[in-house]
This record gives C-alpha cells, structure tokens and sequence, in this order.
C-alpha cells in the first residue's frame, strides 16, 4: 500500500519537473495545422548568420506535413529588387517573403494584411514600437523577426585616463564623461583629435540611405522632423541647417575620415575596429567583430551607451536618437497558400525560434526572448555582454524609430544624399543645399500624388 | 505558222520561267533570313519599341496604372531631363571621362603595339600575359582599384605613406577629392581596355606591307619618320575599329563606376549609365529612366556614325 503511494507520488513529482522544464523551454508556435501535402514557397534574406534559422524549419515540416522550397536566398538590397520586381510582374508566386520596416511602405499593395490572421496573444510578445513601424494605415503588413538599433561606441580607455580628463576639464570647464549629447560629441571628439588622443573624433556612413538615415537620426534627436504633416519637405529648417554645418566643420576639420562620403557600414567599421575613432553610433551588430581580439585592436577597449540626444537649437524637443529597423516576414497577396505561408511566420517568429536567433547576436523583438538572452548574459565572462542587452532592450523597447513609412523613402534618399554630400565636402552651404534637396523632393513627391 | 506559233509559246514559257525564277531568286534570300530577322525583332526591336513607349509614359515600377500614354504629358519625361542639372553633369562626365579614357588608352595601346610587334624572342607569352586583365570581370576590376585607392587601408596610400611621401595623418582620399575621383576611374578603365585595344593595332601592324618600309629604309627614313608617315596612316582602318569599340565599351562602362564611387560624392563622377541606373532601378521610375537610355543611345549613334563614316574615308585613303 505505502508502495504503492511512493510510487504515485513519485511519478506525479516527476510529471511535474518535466512540466516545469517543459514550461520554462521556450515553445515553438504554428505546429497547430496539420499542412500535409502543401509546398510553402519562401523568399527569403540570406548570407551569413541568416541562414542558421532555416535550418528550424525541418521541425515545422515534421510537425505540419508541409514542404517548404526555399525560392530565393539573397542579399536585403537585391531581395528588394526582387520582391519590386516579382509584385509589379504578378510573379510572386511564394507564399513567405523576407521584407523590413524601411522597405515595406513600397510594397503594402502587394501584400496581405495580417492582423486577422495574429490573434492579439499571438502578438502581445512583440515590441509594440515595431509592430507601429510594421503597421500602415491600420493594416499589420510584417511579423518582426529581428532588430537594430545604434547605441554610442566609445573607446574606453580615453576615459579612463586622468591625465586626458584633466587636461579637458582645463579646455573646456567640464567633466570628460561618456557623452550623451550631439554638442557633448562635437566638444570631446575635437579635444581628442586636436590634442593627439585619437586620430579621428568620429565617423559615420558618408553615402546612400545610410547617410540619409544618419542625418534623420540627428535631425529628428534634435527635434526636428524630414516631412511636415503635409509630407511637405522639412528639413531644411534651422534644425537641418545647424546639423549639416556640424557634419562640414567636422569634414573640414579632420574629426571624422577624409573618404567619409564613399564610406558605408564596413568602411565606418573598419575605423572603429582600428582604434582609430573615439565615439561613433554603431548598430549593435557590429558587437562580435569588435570583441574579437584577432580582428580588431578596439577589442576590450570599448564601451556602449544610448544614443545621443540632439542639439540644443531643437530647444525642448530634443530626444534620444533611434533610427531603427527590423528584419521582418511578410505574405504577398498574391501567396498560392496564405494560411500555410502564415503558419510558417508563426513558427519562425515564435519564441523558440527567436531565442535561438538571438543566441547568434542578433537583437531580440519578442519580450519574451529579451528575458531569456539577458539572463543568459548574467554570468557572460565580459560584463559588456549583458550591459549590451539591457541597453538594446531599453533602446529598442523606447527609442525605435523608422524613417517615414513612405514608399518614396529610397527615391528621396536618392535625391537627399549627393546633396548632403555636396555640403560635406564644402561644394555648397549648408542652407543652399538643403534648399535646393527641398525643392527637388517636393516635386518628387508632388509627381507621386501627395499634393 | 504553227512551228511559229510553238515557238512564240516556248518563247513567253520560258520567258515566264525566268520571271518566277527571277522573283523566286529575289524571295528566296530573304526566306532565309526570315528567322534570324523574325528572331532579331523580337528579341532587340520589340524590347526597344516598347522602352521607347515607356519613355513617353509616367511608368513606375510598382505603380502598374501608371503605364499609360496621354499625348498631354508624352514629352514630359524629356523635358524633365533637359531641364535636369544632373543629367547635363552626367552627360558631361561621361564625354569627359570617355574623351580622357579613350585617347589614353589608345596612345598606350599605339606604344605597347608597337614595342611589342619589334619583339623577336617571346613574343607570344609576352601577348598572353597582355590579355590577363581582359579575363577580369569589370565589376572584379572595379572592387581591385577600389581597394587599390582606399583611402584607410588602400595599396597606394600605404605605400605613400612607406616612401615618405606622405603622413599617416594626410591620407589622400583618392575616390573623393576632385579631380582624383574621376582620375583613379579613369586608370581603371584604361587598365581594362589596354589589352584588346593592344592586340588589334598589333595584328595590323604585323600585317603592314614590308615593301614599303624596305623602300623607306632605302630612302634614308629614320625610326619615327617610318612610324609617323607609314606605320601610322596605314594603321588607321586598324585604329577606326579599334576606337570604335574602345568608345562604346567605354560608354557603357557601369561596373567600374558603380563599385569605385558610385557616381558620388556629390555626384562628382556621375554618368548617364550610373543615373539611368538610380532614376530606373532604385526608384523604380522606368518611364524616366526609359526617356534617359533612349537619349543615351542617340548619342551613341550619332557618335558610332561618325566614327565609321571616318573608318571609310581611311580605307580610301589606303
């Protein structure tokens, strides 16, 4: 009899571990349809790090029944002429499709609306910030899989040094702390170079949209904001001006690359990755290669902070920084299997999923799976590890914001940028310049229908 | 009369027989080239006819109902562009650049040629190592110079800075500062179409008549009379093709361009290939970019047309 009991309470303890552990796993989801016989065509982002996700994908063909062929396997630029390409041809025969927040305002009448298809559970995860960037005209057209953010980078040890602040507080009054202005930067980075500290004060992608996006960031982190609510052209108000003149008396003044306007992500990286550079916004991607110790002489000599506020002449409304994107899935309303093809997001945007995407660096959407990487980081060998997440979860969590979510984004990117570059390099003022990007994007956007 | 009469009959069968075999002989030519000409129109005149039609259209892209022409807004796209700052700086970098790469290219290409065709021991291997670069892709061609002028970890600038030539801290930012953006590009180009330019002046060279300069030795002529009166004139029909080809691959060049600098900064090194490939592929606006392709290839015509109307009057001449 009392054998009997052990052996009963025995087994329900044992249950209940595998219960709890079972509970405390992260959970696969979109298991719950049986798709026996259905092919699930997916167009997706490849190279790299990318791909290890799809290799989950043969747990969701075990699960369902569903095959799924994988269609396309490209780079984001040349999957954006694809999927441009494929919508405007009526090819777009897969019923998944890589897409992100900078891109997806071009497509939306391609593509289905999702927010039937998510139940508000289904949802409750996600960063409410991203699904706002995935949602246009009230439709839900992207399930996020994964996101970036820049926080500032800053060499450690040129604040760390007390002879360095010493001499700062001597030049400019004030206390050599890890700045968290854009006026803050522009002091330090000019002590550091004029004083021989570093041999560049910053650096920043000096072409296409990464320029563009760059100067959005500092433009809207000091208050200020590219369109008007009549998608008139804004930013070339005094806000626009004084940060274009920030960037020119950086280029003239050596802080930041003589070749910054043919630089793009690796080239600024590169920079940094030398120790070359004292502060610069860098997405956290970029974290792997700058803590690897044979790749990069800045490796253990760095650290992280939030993005900077903007300049002063923004007045109250200046704000943190946070040009964001996320990686995202998305269904095209031409998709053969929309169901199947939504399932498939579920599983790959699930928990289970997510979490072990993240394990390979890449920043989390899901709260979820913020919780797991962090704890994860607790007892990281380099404290920098968990600072990174909790820093990222609290940028991604408050700061992320996306460009406008218009389809002209790239064509006015196009038009901005050389303009830019031009003031930049000292070919125009500052004030003519922006003049002259206004007047050409407000006719762009007066042939596209706005006004 | 009926002998006649027959006669007069096998006279209009005959005469009839040679009208159809005369008609037939005219036919039959072009029944032949029916399917290569069918084949040509439909996979160069049709695409050609209908970009022209989309030249005159709004079209975008992702915008499928903007395809549509309204005689109202036909010319639109060209006037666009005739009043566009950008494609008139475009339009003259390209004239610049293939002016500039063109004439270089040749007169290296003229000197190779001719210190190689006087070469009486490896002669061959020294024209196989010569072809080396024409078995890179341009767009190859174009990340090598691109690394070659970095101006961070770049071979010249390291190597600059190795001779003392320059500091560390002055690094020349070659694809940025005028006029070194549209320079570095240059030598890349020239780089690339030395060897093809090369080989042809040296097949003409070799295949000159020896009488002539024999006759010109006997003469008294010296080494550059023989090159400046003879060698050179005789070579022109050579040159003529040549400078054709060199001008519209040139003309074309995309690749290099694209990777080198991308037209930038500041659209410094722009050329029509680099904007027609912003205005029709990135933006998407096909019409546009339709209008400016369209544009583009009159004025490779007009030059193409030039150039053989003076191989002619070469081959006259000779």
């Amino acid at each position: 009899m009392y054998r009997k009991l052990f052996l009963i309470v025995l087994m329900l303890a044992l249950v209940s571990i595998v219960a709890v552990q079972a509970q405390d796993e992260a959970q696969y989801a979109g298991l719950d349809m049986d798709l026996s016989g259905i092919t699930i065509k997916m167009a997706n982002i490849g190279g790299g790090q990318y791909e290890v996700m799809y290799d989950a994908i043969a747990v969701f063909e075990e699960a369902t029944g569903a095959t799924v062929e994988i269609v396309a396997l490209l780079d984001g630029f040349s999957m954006d002429q694809k999927l441009k390409v494929d919508f405007a041809t009526g090819a777009a025969d897969y019923d998944v499709a890589w897409d992100h927040t900078s891109f997806v305002a071009q497509y939306t009448p391609f593509l289905l609306p999702l927010q039937d298809y998510f139940s508000e559970e289904e949802l409750a995860p996600f960063s409410p910030a991203i699904l706002d960037a995935a949602t246009i005209d009230g439709n839900l057209y992207l399930i996020p899989r994964h996101a970036d953010i820049s926080p500032i980078h800053y060499r450690a040890d040129l604040y760390s040094d007390e002879a360095i602040a010493a001499a700062y507080m001597d030049a400019t009054g004030e206390e050599l702390n890890v700045p968290s202005t854009l006026e803050q930067i522009d002091r330090q980075a000019r002590f550091f170079v004029d004083n021989g500290h570093s041999p560049l004060g910053y650096t920043l992608a000096g072409k296409e949209e990464a320029l563009t996006g760059r100067f959005y960031e500092m433009h809207f982190a000091s208050g200020g904001s590219l369109f008007d609510e009549n998608y008139e052209p804004s930013f070339n108000d005094e806000i626009g001006v004084a940060v274009a003149e920030l960037l020119a008396g950086w280029y003239a003044d050596g802080i930041i690359p003589s070749d910054t306007t043919s630089l793009l992500w690796d080239g600024v990286a590169q920079y940094f990755c030398n120790n070359d550079v004292a502060i610069k916004l860098e997405w956290y991607g970029w974290y792997a290669y700058f803590q690897d110790a044979d790749s990069c002489a800045v490796a253990g000599n760095f650290g992280l902070a939030r993005g900077f506020t903007g300049l002063s002449v923004g007045g109250d409304a200046v704000r943190p920084s946070g040009w964001a994107g996320a990686h995202a899935f998305s269904v095209p309303a031409t998709a053969p299997n929309p169901q199947a093809g939504v399932q498939l997001i579920k599983f790959l945007a699930s928990e289970r999923v997510a979490y072990e995407e993240a394990l390979l660096g890449f920043l989390p959407t899901r709260g979820d799976v913020w919780d797991r990487v962090i704890a994860d980081a607790s007892d990281a060998e380099n404290p920098l590890d968990r600072e990174r997440l909790e820093l990222a979860r609290i940028q991604v969590g408050e700061d992320f914001k996306t460009p406008p979510l218009i389809a002209e984004w790239i064509p006015f990117s196009n038009i901005f940028y050389p303009h830019l570059q031009a003031i930049i390099l000292g070919d125009i003022s500052a004030q003519e310049g922006l003049d002259a990007a206004a007047a050409e994007t407000r006719e762009m956007m007066a042939d596209a229908g706005y006004y | 009369m009926a002998a006649n009469s027959n006669s007069a009959d096998e006279k209009g069968a005959a005469t009839r027989f040679v009208e159809v075999s005369r008609i037939e002989a005219g036919f039959f030519p072009f029944a032949m080239i029916s399917p290569a000409v069918l084949l040509i129109i439909l996979v160069i005149g049709f695409p050609l006819l209908y970009s022209l039609y989309v030249s005159f259209t709004p079209y975008e892209l992702l915008k499928p109902n903007s395809l549509n022409f309204t005689t109202a807004r036909a010319l639109r796209n060209y006037q666009k562009l005739l009043n566009d700052e950008i494609f008139w700086r475009s339009l003259w970098n390209t004239i610049l650049f293939l002016a500039v790469t063109v004439n270089l290219s040749y007169a290296l290409s003229l000197a190779l040629s001719q210190l190689l065709a006087r070469v009486t021991v490896g002669q061959s291997l020294l024209r196989t190592l010569l072809m080396v670069p024409m078995m890179f892709a341009p767009i190859l061609v174009g990340f090598q110079f691109r690394w070659f002028f970095n101006a961070n970890v770049g071979l010249v600038n390291n190597l600059l800075i190795s001779l003392g030539l320059i500091q560390e801290q002055g690094q020349i930012a070659w694809l940025v500062d005028v006029p070194l953006g549209m320079i570095t590009i240059i030598i890349a180009s020239i780089w690339m179409n030395i060897p093809v330019i090369t080989i042809i002046l040296l097949a003409g060279t070799l295949s000159l008549p020896s009488e002539t300069f024999e006759a010109a030795e006997v003469d008294g002529a010296s080494g550059w009379q023989k090159f400046r009166f003879i060698t050179f004139p005789l070579l022109a029909p050579f040159s003529y093709i040549a400078l054709t080809i060199m001008s519209l691959d040139i003309a074309r060049a995309f690749d290099i361009v694209r990777i080198m600098t991308d037209g930038g900064p500041a659209r410094r090194t722009e050329m029509l290939w680099t904007y027609i490939t912003r205005l029709a592929i990135e933006d998407t606006k096909f019409g546009l970019g339709s209008a400016m392709a369209w544009i583009t290839v009159i004025l490779s015509v007009l030059f193409t047309l030039y150039f053989f109307r003076q191989l002619v009057r070469a081959r006259i001449v000779r």
